[in-house]
């Protein structure tokens, strides 16, 4: 019962938060001087008054302020109204966001059973040669700008013929059996997925590295091993299950990236995920667009810090006092 | 042991680095001319279509060589990939196109001269230019099987066109003296349209794409909110009914769009047998040019645009390859600089130009400094790859309306010099350039950043004008707020911009040239003022535009047209830079290819069959 | 202190090498007037996208010789579709060291024309060929890294003092300011960065001057950036502050504002000393990928971001690997900053929760 008040009450404590968040964004995204018409503008055999109708039934005619209400109340009413192109924000978003999911959900699974296994190994041989070699291999991923490990991992893929180059599916996708599919998606999914895992990777292994040090130094783990138990029933009896708990909270942060994704490298792969949709939108201030997936962004976050909390409070007898 | 290893990796280190050091200079005698396939500029096209009948019905037939049935042809395009499968709602070029391919126009143009020949309608006939009279085909049908009609086409006029549904466009571009055109039916296969007056580009637009009543009649009385959704993207592919060669199949969001074969097409082979030859049409969504030249590099693709960068390593390996060449010439697209001559008060009573700028670019002189300080030749050769062409006026280069007489010039420092001069510029000790009241002349340069080709031309051209002493900030920014800039806030001075022109009807060109078009870039005007204050030569571009369009004779046409390409050239509000030239890759599967300078490659898609071997 | 991580650092021997190697890039930078034999704006337009001047040191008749290189010449092959260089072996350029080139101002005052390398008259010496305007790549490469080298550290100098001061407040005064000012910082960090970072750059004025353009970005790198580092200091400094020290000072009657800049956040310098070197390589990563999308350093200005853009283009990749220079210094920058970062803070700091 208790936990049920502790989420009712973070739920209300998240409603300024989604205000604010919106009036920044809206308001920084309008006051840009970025012209959501550009292209039509500059198509020579659109006439004016077709250029008059998109800015009236795109409300851009109205000041700021109303513009801002207007969508707001349209938000509350679950209408998420429509891009500037007319298609409507929510046929859209429906479109991506099972693709961001698959895409960033086997990434954090595979981050997450190789970094953190990692981690681990990397904090019990602290000060070893294999420590140091193991952090600077992971750092390695995180030096390469990640649009251009990308653009060399599809040179790669014409080059040798193994993967396609770039997309989700190939175009005669609707005629093969279920197997087939699965791996033809997954043969799509692989460039991408190497490119996002060398460069998370190197974090989380630091992460739980860190966690796992910081518990091994603690006054429970020096009793522990006072007590003369063996080092491997110290570490894994002991202060694994207390390292991972920052974990947790880490992932809630990781649930709401899970939608924004990693725009550059679904960009330069084709790969037809939330990010790319939003960058696409972004640059040319698409308002609705725009706000309908900042807003699931921030919903995602405020989820998934939530979900960790209670997380937490299940896993953590100390903390459950607490709440 | 261990010094041991630093000092043999040291060794190592060194060998290599006197090896790089120490270079012998040996002649080399490469010469990697062989086997190069020729990229012939001319090509043959087969006779013209035909109509005939057989039981009844009127054909379309096709007098191209008999291929075989089947296969499949991928292309790909660029962007983020149709806004809508409605072409009567569609604004931009990528929607149109695909629905094009799916609602045939009435009359299409010829690839070979660009004359008017028939499509889904047989023949047109007018005496005066101003009642035109369309005769249909009797007997050809939608592809669910109802007959194509007189009365589908009234309905596309007068319930969705002239009712001002979907983009406005079309309606606002035959509304001639505020009158719109009347649409009748004479019978079931003839259609009678009456204008008011003469109108030289109204055929073209009469021969407009046409809806199925049947399907459309009851979206149309639901308003135009609902007629904007209608075959929106994710409408079920069994929905449309269409009367083009294709009809969608599949379409997934950022990936691709898949048509297959309409099996009711009206369009026949020399065998009598129903087009098109391929079963199924596939365009991939490529988010930009460098993914569709890897889709194309691992055979994803069938057709790749190459621009002039791009070219080489293909023309190289072209003939160990599977794919042909064709250079298609000058394409439609226009790079120039726009130079701004607002003289306009904004509504805070500041000058969108500032006073002394507005002397600058408001003088002829100035502006002929400009353009005779710029190094087409170097620009051509740099940024193409040689594969261009300098241009010189408003036109583009394949335009059935060019301008020949127009030879444009080489760079010449001295000639701008002295124009400069002649308007009372002066050099300092310094080489810098001053206006005859003692300002220095400095401006900004714009273009939209990301584009190389564009940021390039900007070094080009900044340099070239800072060889006549001028102060140049070339700044490119994101492409949304430039056009912004552009038409909306105008605070700009120079931009380097490209547009695609249209080769066949100048008109088009009417929202740039016109004192009071949308696109009237070097002088825009939000409002008409109370007082006349059109420039000179933009009264003159205002006349020729309204009179050329009334008269319906090439000749006549072609005069006044010619005039409007003199004086921009000789004015300068814009400068022309260079006119690139298409290049396009095929695999040599295809067959039935006869590539059109007007109409690019895939346009007769009906005609083209894949032959395997 | 700065001792101790100096040792620490000799100690280790990649973090030993990547000081070194970002000691001679800075070095390079710093010196990159002199170093470069010509300005980051000189222009050959003959030689637009020219392969990097080779250079002789044994010459045709297989003797020594001074070292020499050639110039290419351009002609084009219309069937090709092709432009194509050719070395033209008729005359003979030898290279010069410490000789007069081009002018330019040492540290933007001191006149000189001395250059490392030169050559002959009218010889063209581009070390590391030409890009499209026919501008010398390894010029370019250190004017640009001048500004994609420091564009990181700028951002720290704004960064920190907002974070420190920020998280400092709302941890010190707990209750409802801190409720408040964390609310806040939640919201800045819920919008993903990236593209907060891209609205950003699209409002940027457009007549700004390419120095002021570099400055506003490297502002709005850092206002992205100080939530999540506020949110730290917080944590730390709610920790920090019920401990006796801070609690004397009270006592002593010191103002709040001095307590927190004076005692509270001076214990956090371990754990800012960290973050600030391992957040260096992300902001180099951040102008790369800004110049992707043709938001960062505009042309005619040079940076490493934005000339990789140029070089990202499939046939430059395959057929003008030179223009990949600038990626390979990106890579080699940040390798060397995460080594060092890492090494720093097992020193400082081994149980820190820093990324």
């Amino acid at each position: 019962m208790q936990i049920f008040y502790y989420i009712l009450k973070r739920i209300l404590q998240t409603i300024p938060l989604l205000i604010l968040v919106s009036i920044i964004s809206f308001f920084i995204i309008r006051l840009s001087p970025v012209d959501p018409l550009a292209e039509l503008k500059l198509n020579p055999s659109i006439s004016k008054e077709t250029l008059q109708a998109e800015e009236h039934r795109l409300g851009l005619d109205k000041p700021l302020t109303v513009q801002y209400l207007l969508w707001a109340k349209s938000f509350i009413c679950g209408d998420l109204g429509v891009t500037t192109t007319g298609e409507k924000v929510s046929v859209k978003l429906a479109e991506r966001i099972p693709n961001t999911l698959l895409l960033t959900l086997i990434v954090i699974l595979l981050t997450w059973s190789v970094g953190v296994p990692l981690g681990v190994l990397a904090a019990i041989k602290w000060k070893t040669p294999f420590d140091r070699i193991l952090t600077v291999l992971t750092s390695i991923g995180m030096a390469i700008p990640s649009f251009f490990f990308a653009i060399l991992l599809l040179i790669f893929a014409v080059k040798s013929g193994w993967f396609p180059v770039g997309g989700l599916t190939s175009y005669n996708f609707n005629e093969m059996n279920f197997i087939q599919k699965f791996f033809d998606i997954a043969h799509h999914l692989f460039l991408p997925v190497t490119v996002l895992f060398t460069i998370s990777l190197a974090g989380l292994q630091r992460q739980m590295r860190a966690n796992l040090l910081d518990v091994l130094d603690s006054d429970y783990v020096k009793f522990a091993r006072a007590k003369g138990l063996s080092e491997n029933k110290v570490i894994f009896k002991h202060a694994l299950r207390n390292a991972v708990n920052p974990m947790i909270t880490l992932l809630g942060f990781e649930f709401s990236g899970l939608l924004s994704g990693a725009a550059l490298t679904e960009f330069v792969f084709q790969y037809p995920g939330l990010g790319r949709l939003i960058l696409e939108a972004v640059m040319k201030s698409d308002i609705n667009l725009v706000m309908a997936s900042l807003m699931i962004g921030a919903i995602m976050l405020v989820l998934g810090n939530l979900i960790a909390d209670i997380l937490l409070i299940l896993t953590d007898p100390r903390i459950r006092a607490k709440a | 042991m261990k010094r041991f290893l630093y000092v043999i990796l040291i060794i190592i280190f060194l060998t290599f680095f006197l090896k790089a050091c120490l270079r012998r200079d040996i002649a080399d005698d490469k010469s990697i001319k062989n086997n190069i396939a020729k990229t012939e500029v001319n090509y043959n096209f087969p006779p013209e279509s035909k109509n005939v009948v057989i039981d009844n019905i009127e054909y379309l037939q096709s007098q191209a060589p008999v291929g075989k049935f089947g296969g499949e042809l991928i292309e790909s395009t660029i962007g983020e990939g149709p806004k809508t499968f409605n072409p009567f709602s569609s604004k931009d070029a990528t929607s149109s196109s695909l629905a094009g391919l799916m609602y045939d126009s009435l009359f299409t143009t010829s690839a070979k001269d660009g004359k008017i020949i028939p499509k889904l309608a047989k023949s047109y006939e007018t005496k005066d230019g101003k009642t035109y009279i369309v005769h249909l085909r009797k007997g050809i049908q939608w592809s669910d099987g109802k007959p194509i009609t007189a009365d589908d086409v009234i309905f596309t006029w007068n319930d969705i066109i002239l009712a001002g549904l979907g983009n406005t466009s079309t309606r606002d571009a035959v509304t001639i003296d505020g009158k719109l055109p009347k649409v009748y039916k004479i019978d079931d296969f003839t259609v009678k349209f009456i204008i008011p007056k003469p109108f030289s580009p109204f055929v073209r637009i009469m021969a407009s794409q046409i809806a199925p009543k049947h399907v459309f009649e009851p979206i149309t009385k639901q308003g135009a909110k609902a007629f904007d959704l209608f075959y929106s993207t994710n409408t079920n592919p069994k929905d449309f009914v269409v009367s083009g060669p294709f009809k969608l199949k599949e379409y997934k969001a950022a990936q691709r769009v898949v048509f297959e074969k309409n099996p009711n097409y009206y369009i026949i082979n020399t065998d009598n047998k129903k087009l098109p030859y391929l079963d199924k049409l596939v365009y991939l969504i490529v988010g930009d040019l460098n993914n569709e030249i890897l889709k194309f590099e691992g055979h994803e693709t069938d057709v790749l645009s190459l621009r002039g960068s791009t070219v080489a390593p293909y023309k190289m390996k072209e003939a160990e390859s599977d794919y042909k060449i064709y250079n298609l010439g000058a394409d439609n697209g226009t790079m120039f600089i726009a130079i701004n001559l607002n003289k306009q008060q904004g509504s805070n009573g500041e000058f969108y130009v500032n006073p002394e700028k507005q002397m600058w670019f408001g003088d002829k002189n100035f502006r002929t400094a400009v353009d005779y300080a710029i190094d087409r030749k170097n620009m051509v050769q740099n940024i193409a790859n040689g594969l261009a062409k300098p241009l010189f006026t408003a036109e583009s280069l394949n335009s059935i309306f060019l301008n020949k007489n127009i030879k444009g010039h080489e760079r010449n420092l001295q000639i701008a010099k002295d124009y400069l001069e002649k308007s009372g510029f002066k050099y300092e000790k310094n080489k810098k350039l001053y206006d005859k009241n003692g300002e220095r002349v400095e401006f900004d340069l714009y273009t939209n950043a990301g584009n190389t080709e564009r940021e390039a031309i900007g070094v080009m051209v900044k340099q070239d004008l800072e060889d006549l002493g001028m102060h140049v900030n070339f700044k490119p920014i994101e492409f949304n707020t430039l056009v912004n800039k552009m038409t909306t806030t105008f605070d700009w001075d120079m931009i380097i911009m490209g547009l695609t022109g249209s080769p066949l009807e100048p008109h088009d060109g009417k929202n740039v040239w016109h004192s009071y078009g949308s696109l009237h870039l070097f002088n825009q005007r939000t409002k008409k003022p109370n007082f006349d204050d059109r420039l000179k030569f933009e009264k003159r571009l205002d006349e020729i535009f309204d009179l050329a369009a009334l008269q319906t004779d090439f000749a006549n046409r072609k005069k006044l047209y010619d005039e409007y390409q003199q004086i921009i050239y000789e004015e300068k509000p814009i400068i022309y830079l260079y006119s690139p030239i298409r290049i396009v890759a095929l695999r040599k599967k295809f067959k039935n290819i006869y590539p059109s300078q007007l109409m690019g490659i895939t346009y007769n898609i009906e005609e083209i069959y894949e032959d395997k071997n | 202190m700065i001792k101790d991580i100096f040792n620490g650092i000799l100690k280790d021997k990649f973090a030993t090498v990547a000081l070194i190697v970002l000691c001679f890039i800075y070095f390079c930078l710093l010196f990159a007037d002199f170093i470069a034999p010509y300005s980051m704006n000189y222009t050959d337009r003959e030689l637009s996208y020219v392969p990097p001047s080779p250079i002789f040191t044994i010459d045709e008749n297989g003797k020594l010789s001074k070292p020499y290189t050639y110039n290419y010449v351009r002609t084009y092959d219309a069937d090709l579709m092709q432009t194509i260089f050719k070395l033209d072996k008729s005359k003979k350029y030898y290279l010069k060291f410490f000789g007069r080139g081009e002018e330019y101002f040492y540290f933007g005052f001191i006149p000189m024309n001395r250059h490392l390398v030169t050559v002959d008259k009218d010889g063209r010496l581009y070390l590391l060929g030409g890009d499209i305007n026919g501008r010398d790549v390894f010029s370019r490469l250190l004017f640009g890294g001048r500004i994609s080298m420091t564009i990181g550290f700028l951002a720290l100098f704004i960064l920190f003092p907002i974070g420190l001061l920020y998280g400092g407040i709302s941890g010190y005064f707990g209750g409802k300011v801190d409720m408040l000012m964390m609310r806040f910082a939640e919201a800045v960090m819920s919008i993903p960065s990236f593209y907060l970072l891209i609205i950003l750059a699209a409002i940027l004025p457009s007549n700004m001057t390419s120095t002021q353009r570099l400055i506003l970005i490297v502002v709005i790198l850092a206002l992205i950036g100080w939530a999540g580092f506020a949110r730290v200091v917080r944590g730390m400094v709610l920790s920090i502050k019920n401990q006796d020290f801070v609690k004397s000072a009270k006592m002593a009657g010191a103002s709040d504002l001095r307590i927190i800049v004076k005692e509270v956040l001076p214990q956090t310098t371990s754990y800012v000393i960290v973050a600030m070197t391992l957040s260096v390589p992300g902001y180099i990563l951040s102008e790369s990928g800004l110049s992707f999308l043709g938001l960062g350093i505009q042309q005619p200005d040079a940076s490493w971001g934005n000339m990789l853009k140029e070089a990202q283009e499939y046939i430059n990749i395959l057929y003008r690997p030179w223009l990949l220079t600038p990626g390979f210094l990106i890579f080699v920058a940040v390798l060397s900053f995460n080594l060092i970062g890492d090494t720093i803070r097992d020193i400082l700091d081994p149980k820190s929760k820093t990324r």
